[in-house]
């Protein structure tokens, strides 16, 4: 009766999951305790992240559990995020990263590799209207050497067409490797140095910042990082840029992770005291 | 000659509320300049609308009946409210007993943990925590009796770098990791490694240097093109170089209250398991011993 009662009031369905829901925002407050401070209690309610990261974990064992294919699993994965990349954005989130492909995913079978790549033409080529009505700037960052010449080419075009927009960036990590994006920084450095640019003795944190994959962000370093699957690991992805990013780990499965699971994670964000290494 | 609260609407939609004297029966339509007194209107000119009277019977009881559902929406969120404390106090009380049961080993599956899996632990702590070093000093006490054979220390200021003489004297068999190796831990022995924030980026960048200088160095003059020195192996090299351990923990502990490893060492923590273990003021040794038996459950895939 309480749950008909607050269904009918609150205008949602009335289902296992919103109980779940309602239940999970009601025990959340008693945990208020826990994170509240002295100094930062203010500023938390309604703090909204500027940049969320997503790794796109639980394909496969999506697709385990159901008896189908891991290219199955991939394929729902990727309508997870054609469905839900609109909502990323809501509610004043400048970018999102997705983890999309990291550089160690190359030693997957040569045949599930293939369709991942053939998976991502598909979705460039789908995706870029909607992309471009809603105002979004596409950034992809990583190696690009093994990446296939069309699709390499489609990422150019689709970065060429939404270079303009300022207000939403979506950045797509392809054969991305933290370590990776920290040797290159340096890398570029080092030709800078070569080219009378900078002096050795110049370089600091901040040029280094400058350097990374992330600089074509104007907020690169996440404020909340999200992996799938219940893993609680962040596996080579923005490892330099990770310092104070606050870490979710929700079980869910990738595919299964819609609009509604993404606004408790940030719900969950903005319960959080966000110390940045200081004292409160 | 009654005042009434008027409502002009139309097509459904309110667009002036002001008060009326003189009012002709309801079902006739009113000019906007038969209202008196304060009228406030969205922008319609000209219009001749319909009115509703505020002292409707029928509107009324709708205002009622939207009170009491509001109120007995206010009673079932306070119900739930304390349904879910008294949860929370039951599960809190259930926890506390089963960490006191593991601490006694009266559950088998903690009894015995793998611990060869588990070669390298970090634990990072909030900087509030890290200035109570006695709870820091019990944590490697439990740690030491788990029987883990290397810890990293971390907090972002470097509190516990200070308080590292106290800490290896109070906590027996412990050695500095810096002064015996990696390879070289006595099996009864736990290796400290003491980490803060200067060990993450500017140590990083204090390696980049080093290879910057290495690489300017080995520049061809007929072509310009130098070594290729920006590879892990070289970066991990210079770290060395500059003092700092390029050993990635297995597991990470995190002791505060946010859910983030604070600026640990980027460099280090690729494939690093992070758990949250809520405040070290309230640690328990049973929470402890479940997230090492957790971790050895854990099966990485490294992204293949």
């Amino acid at each position: 009766m309480p749950c008909l009662f607050v269904s009918w009031r609150l205008r949602v369905p009335l289902s296992i999951t919103n109980i779940r829901r309602f239940i999970k925002t009601a025990a959340s407050q008693c945990n208020d305790k826990e994170e509240s401070g002295t100094t930062g209690e203010k500023e938390k309610g309604g703090r909204m992240p500027k940049h969320v990261a997503i790794i796109l974990d639980g394909n496969r064992r999506w697709a385990e559990k159901r008896g189908l294919g891991p290219s199955q699993g991939q394929e729902a994965g990727a309508r997870t995020v054609m469905e839900n990349v609109k909502d990323y954005f809501s509610m004043g989130i400048n970018t999102v990263s997705l983890f999309a492909f990291s550089t160690e995913n190359w030693g997957r079978p040569g045949d599930e590799v293939k369709y991942i790549m053939d998976m991502f033409e598909k979705i460039v080529k789908s995706e870029m209207p909607n992309l471009r009505r809603y105002g979004v700037k596409v950034s992809v960052i990583g190696k690009r050497t093994n990446i296939p010449e069309p699709l390499l080419h489609l990422i150019g075009e689709a970065e060429e067409a939404t270079k303009n927009n300022k207000e939403k960036q979506l950045i797509v990590a392809l054969d991305y490797s933290g370590k990776f994006d920290i040797l290159q920084a340096c890398k570029s450095l080092a030709e800078m140095a070569k080219n009378g640019l900078i002096n050795v003795e110049d370089i600091d944190e901040n040029l280094m910042d400058k350097e990374l994959m992330t600089s074509c962000s104007e907020f690169p370093n996440p404020d909340l990082l999200i992996r799938t699957s219940g893993e609680q690991r962040i596996s080579n992805f923005y490892l330099w840029q990770s310092a104070y990013t606050e870490l979710y780990f929700p079980s869910v499965l990738w595919p299964d992770f819609g609009g509604a699971e993404y606004f408790e994670a940030l719900d969950w964000y903005q319960k959080r005291q966000r110390r940045f290494g200081l004292r409160v | 000659m009654k005042t009434r609260l008027v409502w002009l609407r139309n097509s459904g939609q309110t667009v002036a509320v002001g008060a009326a004297n003189s009012l002709p029966p309801s079902s006739a339509v009113v000019r906007l300049d038969q209202m008196s007194g304060p009228v406030y209107t969205v922008p319609v000119p000209d219009m001749i609308l319909d009115y509703m009277d505020f002292n409707d019977p029928m509107l009324a009881l709708s205002s009622w009946i939207g009170q009491i559902g509001d109120f007995g929406l206010d009673l079932v969120w306070r119900f739930i409210h304390i349904v879910v404390t008294l949860w929370h106090i039951v599960s809190g009380i259930f926890e506390s007993v089963e960490s006191y049961a593991i601490s006694l080993g009266l559950i088998q599956k903690y009894s015995s943990i793998d611990i060869e899996k588990l070669k390298c632990l970090a634990v990072v702590v909030d900087i509030e925590a890290a200035r109570d070093v006695s709870k820091v000093i019990e944590l490697l006490q439990w740690l030491t009796t788990i029987g883990v054979k290397q810890v990293g220390l971390f907090d972002s200021q470097g509190l516990l770098k200070k308080s590292k003489d106290m800490i290896l004297e109070m906590v027996p068999r412990s050695v500095l990791l810096q002064e015996t190796g990696e390879k070289h831990i006595s099996p009864d022995r736990i290796a400290l490694e003491f980490i803060s924030s200067s060990d993450n980026k500017e140590a990083v960048v204090k390696a980049a240097n080093i290879l910057l200088e290495k690489y300017l160095k080995s520049i061809h003059p007929e072509n310009g093109v130098g070594e290729n020195v920006f590879t892990e192996s070289h970066l991990n090299e210079a770290l060395r170089v500059v003092g700092e351990s390029v050993h990635v923990p297995d597991l990470l502990l995190v002791y505060g209250p946010v859910r983030s490893h604070l600026g640990f060492p980027a460099w280090r923590l690729r494939y690093t398991e992070i758990v949250h273990m809520g405040s070290l003021k309230y640690m328990r040794y049973g929470s402890l011993l479940k997230a090492i038996h957790k971790f050895t459950g854990v099966r990485q895939n490294y992204g293949v």
